[in-house]
């Protein structure tokens, strides 16, 4: 008989499968799966390895960046820090234009931020969300500083002497005792010794100490704070001044609600405001609404971005889908010419081609002079061909029409010709056997063009940028000018991350539909 | 010679299993242990992890669990380059860029060595395998049989002790392959190397092997030099695997030692071998080889069991008489005699009787 | 598709209709390179064809524009800051890429697709968004309006390319190759530079063309990310397009189309090197 050293006897055939219920188990017993993992890490940790350098560079160069944006669209952290205290004393304070204690935290965070040159920052960035916010917080800010609050210093100062000695304050307030007492003062002195040091440069300990710490320790005191390590002073007979008749003396809109409202809606460190700014919306007391008539741009934007790039993708098809038939059904050799033509441009500077058709379109343009020369139109009724919609149609088809010729080409070059043979033998005529069998067949090739140029003149920028005027810009060219020149980075941002969210859709769609790994280039 | 070394084993697989999806196992419990300068072939139906087994071996695919050893030593972690085995692949897998000369260097260079030696040894490669003149072509300017010589002349360039080969001549038409196998027996056996070949030609392995292994669904049915495999399949599937076989299914009756008798479904009983039943009531499939049916009384062993059978078809084969019966209920029973001045040729719609030896007649499983 | 002898007149003409057809179309493709490259030859500044020119007349042409670009500084500071910029973002996106592409042809590679999604992103992403992130992120870490800032940023965005151009040479290796290489002694990387690199080279060097022509063409991403010291060529066409357009935009776009038929033409002797050396190998 046979030698052969097979365990478990002589195997017979198929009644020798192992009867199995559960998961597989190996030999060894341990789960088949777990086995196999066990014997494949090698190899998959070597793949990793090969594909990390490359995967933490993107991270880092291309994703993290991306994220940060996403971040920044729902960042709003300026008026918490630019006004801490007035944040906390709204949050206490619910009536349309709050009371005292709010007015006092925004006196002192005022003065702050003047220092720190912040308030105007603060204001530009409400701008965006209620008008005339920027001039309010710019004249306030300049005013804020001539307050009368510095009678509490020299009433105070005239109660005791030690009041004036700046030593004597640092000592004060290095008192665990005295910080406990007197909590608005502790608050007010430390901020005003930070920005004394980080802004002048000068010692705490030296410098006169702001009339706004004189007013913390003034409500201190009026509010029956008794410190241990500090003279006593009697506060009952002290001349006052309120902080809220200040401000809407100095301007009335901080009598009125609606400074307020702005102030409480963004208050968060997290908030949906660009991104109701970016459709038109904005947060107002009685929840969100649309914005006035004139300011509503964005919804319209998107909106005129979607319908051009569908109308260049349309003639994207029209156009590539009749080369693209012409350079699969002729012989290699001049296909291969032919295509020279589509490959051309396609690898040209797309600076090249938009100037190219820059030229070409003006009105004193080379077109306009043929057209003039052959007589079709006179010379004054030269066509206005660029700096609109018609100039960024022109070009952005010219620009992606190669995107849309090669895969409705790659399609194309793997339909055998046996199929509308076939069709023609069967009965068909050209007309039938084309629409009935051939074009169904191109129809992949028809989606990954348009998905492919749909993506990609969506998000364009330089060329609407150069020929669209003001008719002819995309969304991409709104949220440059958000970065660069209105820096609402947050807006920007905003809008960039609906973009986004569009083109990763279709971004998915084109992976279903053809597969990101059969992505092909050209020749 | 393989019997002298038959202890030392070379290569072992030790309970090797594979599975690539951790779902199912491609190959299962793998136990077999080849000698020094034995050729063994792998045979089996496609799909039946030949070559998975071979890529075990080789290092270019893990073994989920198990064992596999060279001279005793594990070689689970040893990665391919640091094996030393010489492989041929079925698609040859010769560099295209870069010359017949370049491709044999290559393993050479690996190792090291000098220049002239180099050079004398790619060149008693190629005169080895008839192939001195064609150094310097690029391998896309060969022809198949060319190119396959050359992928064996460098499997072997480095001087391995083990060569591996998965269907190395599938691509060839039959009169190359024939020629080929010839060639490669011939050079297997002067340079004594242990060669583990795969393929799925039985003629093939038959005509090669100092033992065959049968695969069949992961696992090796039958481990046997090429005679014994033929003439004594231990499982049908090896039987019908194997060469041309008659099977008749029935119920064992009687059980002796070395003789059974078999009740067949038709009700006519017959002697034979017991192979795979144990006892009786078992249900079998009982294997007959076409050249080992004889019709001719007067040979057959007084006493034994004949069964009635009607002619079908007679088809001549030159050297051969083939002709299909039908017995006990299978009209696909075929008979073969050889081409002599005193053969019978059968007419269609004859009825004869045909018996055979017991020991001829193998009962099997009923798989 | 060549018209049979049976065709109707109604076929016959539909058949010179339909290649008339395609010679506009693709006349529309190639015209506005073809007409900027005589304009640039103006020997005035207009950006139409003078009637000297029509005429034929010599006096008509000059080599005036080039003449700028080729000492005026505005111009030469952008081309060589281009050149500076463009080989290095290259070399980090062609060596990063293929190393890359390597480690994703394996077997076994976990995540595979999600991996291939994020690498290929660069591409997909519309640039201003890129050049968004890629502006806030980099000036929280310093790194905008410098050289290495410029750099980076263009190699992510050459990477796609590199990426499926190799990706897709190495679909068609022959993965056996890679494993004679291993039975006949080679360890990992002697295999990747004796073997699996030679035959996959054409992919990398058109990888590298495209990460190549990616940074050298793009625009956005270094108008935000860049500072004046790295203002490039595309920059310079830009603000000359929007500004004070100056004819010697004309002939920096002929020599970038120039440099483009170079190019196509360096893809095109790989292509067939490549299929060449496909041929060679035994199906
Ligand atoms: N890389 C792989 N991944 C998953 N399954 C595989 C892989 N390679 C082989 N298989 C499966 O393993 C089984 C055995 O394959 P193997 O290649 O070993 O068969 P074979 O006996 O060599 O067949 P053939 O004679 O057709 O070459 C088959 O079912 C096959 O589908
Ligand atoms: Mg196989």
């Amino acid at each position: 008989m046979a030698d052969a050293t097979i365990s478990g006897g002589m195997p017979t055939g198929r009644e020798a499968r192992p009867v199995t219920s559960g998961p597989m188990l190996a030999a060894d017993g341990t789960p088949l799966r777990a086995s196999l993992a066990r014997s494949l890490r090698r190899q998959k940790l070597r793949a990793l390895l090969l594909i990390a350098p490359l995967l933490l560079f993107i991270l880092v160069t291309f994703v993290l960046p991306i994220g940060d944006m996403l971040l920044r669209s729902v960042q709003n952290g300026i008026v918490a820090d630019t006004l801490p205290r007035t944040v906390a004393a709204l949050s206490q304070d619910a009536s349309e234009v709050p009371g005292e204690p709010v007015f006092d935290a925004l006196y002192t965070d005022l003065v702050i931020a003047e220092e720190y040159k912040r308030h105007t920052q603060l204001g530009t960035r409400l701008n965006y969300e209620s008008g005339g916010a920027s001039s309010l917080f710019r004249g306030t800010g300049r005013a804020v500083g001539r307050f009368e609050t510095s009678i509490y210093a020299d009433q105070l100062r005239d109660a005791d002497p030690a009041f004036d000695d700046s030593a004597q304050w640092a000592a004060w307030m290095a008192d665990p005792g005295n910080r406990d007492a007197l909590p608005q003062t502790a608050d007010a002195y430390d901020a005003w010794a930070t920005l004394t040091t980080e802004v002048h440069g000068d010692d705490p300990a030296e410098e006169d100490v702001g009339d706004f710490v004189y007013a913390a320790l003034y409500r201190d005191l009026a509010a029956g704070s008794r410190p241990p390590a500090m003279p006593a002073v009697d506060v009952s007979g002290f001349e006052t001044v309120t902080a809220k008749e200040l401000f809407i003396d100095d301007d009335d809109a901080w009598g009125e609600p609606a400074i307020w409202n702005t102030l409480r809606a963004f208050a968060p460190r997290v908030t949906p405001g660009y991104y109701l700014n970016a459709v038109d919306l904005q947060m107002t007391p009685d929840g969100i609404a649309p914005r006035a008539e004139g300011d509503r741009i964005y919804v319209q934007l998107f909106i005129r971005t979607m319908v051009m790039s569908m109308l260049i993708t349309a003639s994207c098809i029209l156009l590539g889908y009749p080369v693209a038939y012409l350079l699969a059904s002729l012989p290699m050799r001049s296909a291969n010419l032919l295509m020279i033509l589509v490959l051309l441009p396609f690898w040209t500077s797309l600076l090249v081609r938009t100037s190219a058709w820059k030229v070409l379109l003006q009105q004193q343009g080379v077109i306009n002079d043929l057209l003039v020369w052959v007589g079709v139109i006179g010379n004054d009724g030269r066509l206005v061909m660029i700096n609109n919609q018609t100039g960024t149609i022109i070009a952005m088809t010219h620009i992606l029409l190669p995107f849309m010729i090669l895969p409705l080409y790659s399609v194309m070059k793997g339909i055998p010709p046996s199929f509308v043979r076939a069709a023609k033998s069967l009965g068909a005529n050209d007309w039938t056997a084309f629409w009935r069998v051939y074009f169904p067949q191109s129809v992949p090739g028809i989606g990954a063009g348009s998905i492919l140029v749909f993506i990609l003149s969506i998000g364009y920028y330089i060329t609407p940028e150069l020929v669209g005027g003001t008719k002819g810009v995309f969304i991409s060219n709104r949220i440059a000018y958000h970065i660069s020149d209105s820096l609402n980075w947050g807006l920007a941002a905003a809008l960039g991350t609906i973009l986004l969210a569009m083109v990763l859709l279709l971004y998915w769609a084109y992976d279903k539909l053809v597969g990101i790994d059969n992505v092909k280039l050209g020749g | 010679m393989v019997q002298a070394s038959r202890d030392a084993a070379f290569v072992e697989f030790d309970r090797v299993q594979k599975s690539y999806d951790g779902q199912t196992l491609v190959v299962k419990d793998l136990n077999l242990s080849i000698p020094k300068g034995e050729f063994l072939t792998m045979l089996g139906p496609s799909g039946s992890g030949k070559t998975t087994c071979l890529m075990m071996l080789a290092g270019f695919e893990t073994a989920t669990h198990g064992e596999i050893r060279i001279s005793g030593r594990n070689i689970n972690d040893v990665p391919p380059h640091k094996r030393g085995i010489g492989m041929v692949f079925q698609n040859y897998a010769l560099f295209p860029h870069m010359s017949v000369a370049e491709n044999l260097a290559f393993p050479l260079e690996v190792r090291k060595m000098d220049r002239a030696e180099r050079e004398a040894k790619v060149k008693r490669a190629l005169d080895m395998v008839q192939m001195g003149q064609f150094a310097n072509r690029r391998p896309a300017q060969l022809s198949g049989g060319q190119q396959q010589r050359i992928a064996l002349a460098r499997a072997l360039v480095f001087e391995p002790e083990l060569v591996l080969m998965d269907e190395p001549l599938g691509a060839l038409d039959k009169q190359l392959r024939e020629h080929m196998q010839f060639e490669i027996k011939h050079i297997a056996d002067n340079l004594g190397i242990t060669v583990v070949y795969v393929t799925h030609d039985q003629t093939e392995a038959l005509t090669m092997s100092d033992r065959v292994a049968v695969f069949n669904d992961g696992r090796i049915q039958q481990l046997a030099p090429p005679d014994e495999l033929y003439e004594a399949p231990v499982n049908s599937f090896v039987a019908q695997f194997i060469g041309e076989n008659n099977t008749l299914e029935g119920i064992v009756t009687v059980m002796d030692q070395n003789r059974c008798v078999v009740r067949l479904d038709s009700g006519d009983e017959i002697d034979a071998k017991p192979v795979n039943v144990a006892r009786v009531g078992d249900r079998t499939k009982v294997s007959i080889r076409p050249e080992r049916v004889e019709f001719n009384k007067s040979r057959l062993q007084p006493g034994a069991h004949t069964l009635r059978a009607r002619v079908e078809e007679f088809i001549y084969m030159g050297d051969m008489f083939r002709t299909r019966l039908s017995v006990a209920g299978n009209d696909e029973f075929i008979i073969k005699s050889r081409n002599a001045p005193d053969q019978t040729r059968l007419q269609p719609g004859q009825e004869i009787e045909i018996g055979w030896l017991p020991e001829d007649c193998r009962a099997l499983d009923a798989a | 598709m060549a018209l049979p002898i049976y065709a109707s007149t109604g076929q016959r003409l539909w058949h010179y209709a339909f290649r008339i057809i395609c010679g506009l179309i693709l006349f529309y493709l190639i015209a506005p390179l073809l007409v900027i490259i005589p304009l640039s030859f103006n020997a005035q500044d207009f950006f139409t064809f003078t009637p000297e020119m029509l005429r034929l007349d010599p006096a008509g042409y000059s080599l005036e524009h080039y003449r700028d670009f080729f000492t005026n500084p505005d111009w030469q500071g952008p081309l060589w800051n281009s050149l500076a910029i463009a080989p290095v973002a290259t070399l980090i996106a062609v060596a990063l890429g293929t190393l890359a592409a390597v480690g994703l042809s394996q077997a076994h590679v976990p995540f595979k697709g999600a991996i291939m999604a994020i690498l290929i992103s660069p591409m997909i992403v519309p640039l201003i968004i890129s050049a968004a992130g890629m502006y806030f992120f980099y000036s929280r870490i310093g790194l905008q309006g410098t050289y290495w800032g410029v750099v980076l940023a263009h190699a992510a965005l050459g990477i796609p390319f590199v990426i499926i151009t190799v990706t897709a040479t190495l679909v068609g290796f022959d993965k056996s190759l890679t494993r004679a290489a291993a039975s006949l002694g080679a360890g990992p990387a002697r295999t990747f530079r004796k073997v699996q690199m030679p035959l996959i080279l054409p992919g990398v060097v058109s990888g590298a063309l495209f990460a190549f022509i990616t940074s050298f063409d793009e625009v956005v991403v270094v108008l935000f990310m860049g500072a004046a010291g790295q203002k490039t060529l595309p920059w310079q066409m830009f603000i000359g397009l929007r500004e004070q357009i100056s004819p010697t935009i004309l002939a920096a776009a002929t020599v970038l189309i120039a440099l483009s038929v170079l190019l196509l033409g360096t893809l095109e002797l790989l292509r067939r090197r490549s299929e060449r050396l496909r041929g060679l190998t035994p199906v």
